[in-house]
């Protein structure tokens, strides 16, 4: 009796989600910020590796052999999408070998194990035509989506449902962490947008066109980039465009991405009287920006700190 | 009671009108929603078609006196997948002379135990540079060591089997047969039947070591054995110039092996555009050779070891600028005491991602006494358009 009873208990305990969660899930996800929602979402059911540091480029990550073996020994992928990561994610697929991860040229990731996080966001600046000739432009739409604060319920829901398929016995458990996360989130958006207020209608100008999702929570307008096309580095005769269209429009406000030379948008302030606000463009860009509120609350203060009268 | 239903009667007419407007416009979006349910996904004839980009490469040259164009090479790639278990690509090269296929490969995507199967005419993974397309190269030419030793870029038509190790460190196994190896290796054609001897055997491995967040050292080790060559000695001639046979002498065989490392440094701050690469490949071929001629004394007529390689360093000063040095020595393969030294500056200006400025300069010497040297300047303009890939393999 008491060997059966012995036996049946182990295979109890192996056959219950509690089993797996001896296990954790081995979830990569690409940016420090979704590695935050991941955490959070995930709770103890997943062990979270990410890929870019932060301070990076995101559209020129680095590849490194280390992150061929983590995403080789992934469960899943989280990941911003809309070619965001081409220049990493797609190729790491290629080599890591797991099928439940393959690579794939038009949505990076193919599998079951994907979970692209731009499911049912509200894509801006879908390109009529797609020609290199407008720059390194993404045929999908703008992918900085993760720059609007109200896009995160969105990416957090995308990582519980994503989660929840790949591992559906720990469904209940990322539901009810992703709730806990809205709930603390909800209130953080509700204050965001009260202080975004002072940012509405002020003019701008960013270094490359990845805020248009900032400018629809904050209500910036911004008028001109520092490049003169999306992925192509400035030229003397369009800096002396933007300051002239700066100065005509009485632009205040140069955002500088984190990543960007200083030099140069230095040098757009002192011809124009502009301040400069450096944000992030992923959690960890800026010190202490490591979770996905921190990312966005930094952004936030940096902005509404450089238009401070 | 009677009030309230006298008032429902008067003012229904009035709440079903202000309902209706809401009803409607719920009624259309449902309408909208199962007709854009309902409707085909909008694709074109040509939604299964592969991806294709290109690459143009052309070259001014100078050497000495003289000076020529040259299209180098336009480059057409297509690439897709073939099902949920394999894709494919083909490359072809077209320049001044000819249009050739430089690849054409199939590639396993779903292997279990982390296998990967290639087979076609494909770039072997021998060594590093010697699967770098020219228009990837950290200067304009290939390094005179790998066009001596592998023969141009490590084209080979055959199958490799391809191991990632399930360690936290990346390593991987490779293994291949090949008809020869080397895009323009002479030593035997491509097309005619062999037996198991005759086929050419890859082996290599390869690992990688991270050094802090911002260092990478990756190294492998590639041996490529050939066990058996028929060599048919050329025409014996008399003195008159009368053919009066054709000797057969006895088979040989040849080893190239080779021992390739890459440092990095490369800081997360500066992405792709800021750090440091430095290259080195070393060569071994052993390989037992026979005079040209019959009667000629001056070539060995046995074993010959003999030794090439290069090393570079390239520079990322920013999203423009990668000044590059490379240094090459190549032994003759059948003389082994005279060397071929190259020394390579080169100054590249990218305009944009895919568009490419370069000017080198080189400087080839021979060790013989009393011997050439040559100066060559060349300027490059690359192009690259449509579909492309980062590639970790030649990152």
């Amino acid at each position: 009796m008491k060997t059966t009873l012995l036996a049946a208990s182990f295979a109890l305990v192996l056959g219950s989600p509690r089993a797996a969660a001896a296990k954790p899930l081995r979830v990569v996800a690409t940016t420090p910020e979704l590695a935050d929602i991941v955490r959070r979402v995930g709770g103890a059911n997943v062990s979270v590796d990410g890929l870019a540091r932060g301070p990076e480029d995101i559209h020129q990550v680095v590849m490194k052999p280390s992150f061929v073996t983590k995403l080789n020994k992934a469960d899943a992928v989280v990941y911003l999408g809309l070619t965001l990561e081409h220049s990493f994610l797609t190729g790491l697929l290629d080599v890591a070998r797991n099928p439940r991860l393959r690579q794939d040229n038009v949505r990076q990731c193919a599998g079951e194990g994907c979970i692209d996080c731009s499911e049912g966001v509200k894509v801006l600046e879908k390109p009529a035509s797609v020609s290199r000739a407008e720059g390194e432009i993404h045929p999908q739409g703008n992918p900085h989506y993760n720059l609007d604060p109200d896009e995160g319920p969105t990416v957090a829901r995308n990582v519980a449902a994503g989660l929840s398929r790949v591992d559906p016995a720990g469904a209940a458990d990322y539901d009810k962490n992703l709730k806990a996360f809205l709930a603390e989130l909800e209130p953080k958006l509700a204050e965001w947008r009260k202080r975004a207020a002072a940012l509405k209608g002020v003019k701008a100008v960013s270094y490359h066109q990845d805020t248009p999702y900032l400018a629809r929570f904050t209500g910036l307008q911004f008028v001109a980039t520092v490049e003169p096309k999306p992925g192509v580095p400035p030229t003397p005769t369009h800096l002396e465009r933007v300051v002239a269209l700066m100065k005509a429009q009485g632009v205040k406000l140069i955002v500088r991405e984190q990543h960007f030379d200083a030099k140069t948008t230095a040098w757009l302030a002192e011809q124009t009287g502009a301040k400069v606000a450096v944000i992030g463009v992923m959690g960890n860009a800026l010190p202490k920006t490591g979770t996905y509120l921190e990312f966005e609350e930094r952004n936030l203060a940096n902005l509404l700190e450089a238009v401070r009268p | 009671m009677r009030r309230l239903l006298l008032t429902s009667l008067l003012f229904a007419p009035l709440a079903a009108r202000a309902q209706a407007p809401a009803e409607d416009r719920l009624k259309a979006l449902e309408d909208r929603l199962e007709k854009l349910e309902g409707a085909p996904a909008k694709t074109s004839a040509s939604a299964f078609n592969p991806a294709m980009g290109m690459s143009v490469d052309g070259l001014y040259r100078q050497t000495h006196d003289r000076g020529t164009f040259n299209l180098r090479s336009a480059e057409v790639n297509l690439e897709a997948p073939v099902d949920p278990y394999l894709k494919a690509w083909a490359i072809l090269n077209a320049n001044a002379k000819e249009v050739s296929l430089e690849e054409a490969t199939l590639e396993t995507t779903a292997l279990p135990y982390n296998l990967t199967v290639r087979g076609g005419r494909l770039f072997a993974s021998f060594g590093r540079m010697g699967h770098f397309h020219d228009h990837e190269l950290p200067v304009i030419d290939r390094p005179n060591s790998l066009d001596a030793f592998v023969n141009g870029e490590t084209q080979a038509d055959g199958f490799e089997v391809s191991y990632l190790l399930p360690t936290d460190r990346f390593a991987t196994a490779t293994l291949g047969m090949y008809n020869k190896l080397g895009a323009e290796n002479t030593r035997a054609a491509n097309d005619a039947a062999r037996g198991l001897s005759q086929f050419t055997y890859l082996g290599r491995v390869a690992a990688a070591f991270e050094f802090g967040e911002d260092h990478q050292v990756d190294l492998g080790l590639s041996s490529a054995w050939t066990p058996k060559r028929p060599v048919t000695e050329n025409m014996a001639t008399t003195t008159s110039g009368h053919v009066v046979g054709e000797v057969t002498k006895k088979n040989t065989w040849r080893t190239l092996n080779g021992l390739d490392m890459t440092y990095r440094w490369q800081p997360a701050a500066g992405g792709l555009y800021k750090g440091l690469l430095w290259g080195t490949e070393v060569l071994q071929n052993d390989e037992r050779t026979f005079g040209r001629n019959v009667g000629d004394d001056n070539l060995p007529k046995d074993r010959v070891r003999s030794y090439a390689g290069y090393s570079f360093v390239q520079l990322k000063l920013g999203r423009h600028w990668r000044p590059t040095m490379m240094y090459d020595i190549t032994q003759d393969m059948a003389a082994a005491r005279t060397n071929t030294n190259t020394l390579t500056l080169a100054l590249t200006y990218d305009v944009t991602e895919f568009h490419r400025l370069r000017a080198a300069f080189s400087q080839v010497t021979n060790s013989l006494p009393g011997s050439w040297h040559n100066d060559v300047v060349g300027l490059q303009w690359t192009a690259v358009l449509g579909h492309h890939v980062h590639g970790f393999r030649d990152r």
